[in-house]
């Protein structure tokens, strides 16, 4: 119990300190939020005064500490501000982007968990060399692909060439939104993200079922004579910590990581709203983002760390203690 | 296993089927992202250049077959769309305009014609405009159009400040409704441009609805009631906009029944829906790499025109040794911009007059030529006193001649430019380092808070103005004023008193002539001064899909985006 208020205590300042960096992170990048706030392009035009009252209107002539301090009284009333580019609630902004990422990532993690952990088990228990051998490689190939590029060619060749999934959106422009045309729009960033993070899942499971597999329990188990079928299962459990651990912390990576796969597929997710609130400089959509990957990665790192006992027994007399 | 193999399979039969595709990823990347304060878009010519686009014209006889739902790709949202709310000079201002109408509006070739006034005259000491209104116009909401909501719009943009328009009512002193289809305009001084900005730029506001929006910066779809040739449709944040033809339209008819707008941020993925054929046509402009491979697609067309965007290198004339002219002169006699054109551009572009104006811009006077000399500038550089040091870079009063250029880390045509300018500066002795930033920090540098008297750190920089600049004489005069005031643009921080008098005589000249000679005099002391050096001016490519719509013209200084492609008669 006291080890989990530890845990919880921890998270707390770890929360209070990205907070803080959240904000003064996106207001040390050079340049201004002005040309967003002026709209109409042509920022350049306005005279002093004229530009004066646009920062004036938006609190941004403030001194740091006051606009910290309205940041933070606003936070404890869930008031994220407003976007500087267009005026919005910040909360609007990521409600409307929230669902996208999560139907995204939510699948894309899914299917990378499952594929990654059935293809490292069934590939490193092999008894052939060569399929252990050339998993491993594919793997590492998969691991170093550029999401970028790789989406590219999947837009190229199943968008252009083949013409069998669409190029971009999360809906068709014109007469979109069905279940079937949202399915066929996830296909092609959700394969990236597939794809591009499949090696990892797939290593972590190869390099822990191998420590697991020459370990002296299976070893005995072997040498009783158990089928190999049930020899992985039990392997497979005791391999089940890192491979909990690396999907929890994979949460927080794959929204940020979703960042230029929503942007190559001109997906409307939160990632998308990142790389567009930082090319406007919009400190507080900014703001707001960060908050939420960070929540989304404290969060994901405390329920490891908090589920760990459920899964592994040495580590909840650990805890007892 | 089999899992594998299809993974593996997968990605074979994506590369197979995209060839080449490779090169899209690369050479499509953006090159008018954060163009300083405007988008650098398209250019002028003075009639479409493509034989192919000639059923674009305004010409009843071969009127394009109207399109049904059109879709054009944009880069980026441009919010609630509606005149105080969208983002981008281009394409943002051009989309506003098919919802809304100007007085006037400018042609082909950047002439005024009539729009909401179907005629107006000048009085003799240019200081009074009165302009005759149509009477047949009503806002998309049915309401009647008339004179008040003229002389509202003009008082409105004066009370609730607008980058774009603001500045250009400044000039005016009073507007009079003297009946529901007259106005009159007063002005404090003659200003020869007054009929291009504001009149045919600045879109004229219904009262009914804008009367009571006090913070027109976050007002929003409700406010979007036009008198133009498309209604505000719908507007999914981030994703798109649904434009609808005007069946009510007084000036014409739309040539579409609907106009989508899918946002597409990343424009080699823009390209590609335009090939798969999702898209009809794409706003960002068309790498000069990649004209070739869309003039071989059957499905792709584009349409090209001289370009009034410039880009030129920015000398910080400010910052010793910069500060001296002729070393100015040696760097730009150095520079080579054919090699520039042929090698970055394929040719696609117009040579510089180093006197910035386009040579074929609406009030440029005798453009003057960029004469390329090596070896004059070298001899230059050995009168300077700069003597070529142990690696091969001149020394300048004890300080080597070796500088930083910025350039914009996106805008790989702009990157490769600086990196050939690197090569040629170094064949007279003069050290350049390309540094690729982020726009953002670029601009942080070169123009501090978008204000010139805020100063400047940078020595050498990749910048370019985008075609407004070159249409009128005020901007043009604002390029190089020491005067913050007048001199808004000018982020080489020039200070010449001989430059401000003709500045001063250009903005003050009240008839035609003498404004053409202080403008022909201010090109040649600029040519002379060298504050920048003005490099090329990119041609405007743009590319759609004919079968989709093929009524695209040119118009001069923005590309086809626009009423002039997409409202017919």
């Amino acid at each position: 119990m006291r080890a989990t208020l530890r845990r919880v205590g921890v998270t707390l300042t770890v929360l209070v300190i990205a907070v803080g960096l959240n904000f003064v992170i996106p207001r040390l990048m050079p340049g201004s939020p002005l040309r967003a706030i002026a709209r109409g392009g042509d920022a350049g035009q306005l005279t002093r005064a004229q530009r004066e009252e646009l920062l004036e209107r938006y609190g941004l002539n403030d001194p740091l500490q006051v606009q910290l301090r309205d940041y933070v009284v606003g936070l404890f009333r869930g008031d994220l501000g407003i976007s500087l580019g267009d005026g919005r609630p910040v909360t609007e902004h990521i409600g409307d982007a929230i669902g996208w990422t999560l139907l995204l990532v939510g699948t894309s993690l899914l299917l990378t968990t499952v594929l990654g952990v059935a293809l490292g088990t069934l590939l490193t228990t092999s008894r052939r060399r060569g399929v252990d051998r050339g998993g491993l490689v594919t793997s590492l190939a998969l691991d170093a692909l550029p999401p970028f590029w790789f989406g590219m060619l999947l837009i190229l060749g199943f968008g252009v060439g083949l013409g069998w999934f669409p190029t971009f959106g999360a809906t068709s422009i014109v007469g979109g939104g069905g279940f079937v045309d949202v399915a066929h729009h996830l296909v092609l960033p959700a394969a990236t993200l597939i794809v591009t993070g499949l090696g990892q899942t797939y290593l972590v499971t190869r390099s822990s079922l191998l420590s697991v597999m020459g370990s002296t329990h299976l070893a005995h188990a072997r040498v009783r004579g158990l089928p190999e079928r049930r020899l992985r299962a039990h392997a497979l459990r005791a391999a089940a910590l890192p491979i909990h651990t690396l999907v929890l912390l994979e949460v927080g990576w794959l929204i940020s990581g979703s960042v230029v796969v929503e942007t190559v597929f001109a997906y409307p997710g939160l990632g998308r709203t990142v790389f567009e609130a930082v090319q406007a400089r919009d400190y507080p959509l900014l703001q707001g983002a960060f908050l939420l990957l960070t929540l989304t990665v404290i969060g994901a790192n405390l329920i490891a760390d908090l589920t760990y006992p459920l899964i592994d027994p040495r580590v909840r007399g650990d805890a007892a203690s | 296993m089999r899992v594998l193999r299809l993974l593996t399979g997968l990605l074979v039969a994506a590369i197979i089927a995209t060839g080449c595709g490779g090169d899209d990823s690369d050479s499509a990347e953006p090159t008018d992202s954060g163009e300083s304060s405007e988008q650098t878009d398209g250019g002028v010519s003075d009639e479409p250049t493509d034989d192919d686009q000639s059923t674009g014209q305004v010409d009843e006889d071969s009127s394009p077959a109207p399109a049904g739902d059109l879709v054009i790709a944009i880069g980026g949202d441009e919010t609630t769309l509606n005149p105080y709310t969208y983002v981008t000079g281009y394409p943002g201002y051009n989309v506003l305009m098919l919802m809304h109408d100007s007085l006037l509006e400018l042609d082909a070739v950047n002439v005024p014609k009539p729009a909401l006034a179907s005629g107006w005259e000048i009085s003799d000491d240019g200081l009074t405009y009165t302009m005759e209104l149509r009477d047949d116009v009503t806002w998309h909401d049915g309401e009647q159009f008339d004179a008040d909501d003229v002389v509202f719009t003009f008082e409105y943009v004066v009370d609730n400040t607008h980058p774009r328009w603001t500045p250009g009512v400044a000039a005016v002193a009073g507007v009079e409704a003297t009946s529901p289809t007259e106005v009159v305009i007063t002005l404090n001084e003659a200003s020869p441009d007054f009929p291009v900005r504001p009149l045919a730029d600045m879109p004229i506001l219904a009262e009914h609805v804008w009367s009571s929006v006090t913070d027109p910066q976050n007002s929003g779809e409700a406010e979007n009631i036009g008198t133009g040739p498309y209604v505000f449709g719908e507007y999914t944040p981030d994703q798109s906009y649904r434009l609808d033809a005007n069946p009510d339209y007084a000036m014409g008819t739309p040539a579409a029944a609907t106009v989508n707008l899918a946002i597409i941020p990343e424009p080699a993925t823009a390209f590609a829906s335009l090939r798969a054929g999702e898209v009809d046509m794409v706003a960002p402009i068309v790498e000069p790499q990649l004209v070739a491979e869309f003039e071989a697609d059957g499905g792709v067309d584009v349409i090209s025109g001289p370009g009034f965007g410039s880009t030129m290198m920015n000398i910080n004339t400010g910052l010793p040794p910069l500060d001296r002219p002729e070393l100015r002169a040696a760097i730009a006699d150095a520079i080579d911009p054919q090699t520039l054109i042929d090698t970055v551009l394929l040719g696609t572009g117009t040579a510089p007059n180093p006197g910035f104006l386009h040579p074929d811009g609406p009030i440029t006077v005798d453009p003057l030529t960029h004469d390329f000399d090596r070896d004059a500038a070298a001899v230059a550089l050995d009168e300077l006193g700069a003597t070529i040091g142990d690696d091969g870079i001149r020394v300048l009063d004890g300080e080597p001649l070796d500088f930083e250029l910025l350039v914009y880390a996106d805008n790989p045509t702009r990157i490769r430019t600086a990196e050939l300018i690197a090569e040629q500066l170094g064949e007279v002795g003069i050290g350049i380092t390309v540094a690729p930033l982020d726009a953002e920090t670029v601009d942080e540098q070169v123009w501090p808070g978008f204000d010139v008297s805020n100063g400047r750190d940078y020595e050498l920089a990749m910048w370019g103005w985008s075609p407004p600049v070159q249409l009128d004489a005020g901007r043009f005069g604002s390029l190089v004023h020491a005067d913050p005031s007048i001199g808004g643009f000018n982020v080489v921080g020039l200070a010449d008193a001989d430059t401000d008098g003709l500045v001063d005589e250009m903005n003050a000249a009240s008839d035609a002539d003498s404004r053409a000679a202080a403008i022909g005099a201010l090109q040649e002391r600029i040519a002379e001064l060298r504050p920048f050096v003005l490099l090329y001016y990119a041609d405007g490519v743009y590319a759609f899909r004919p079968e989709a719509y093929d009524g695209w013209v040119y118009q001069a200084g923005q590309g086809p985006l626009g009423k002039i492609s997409l409202v017919i008669g």
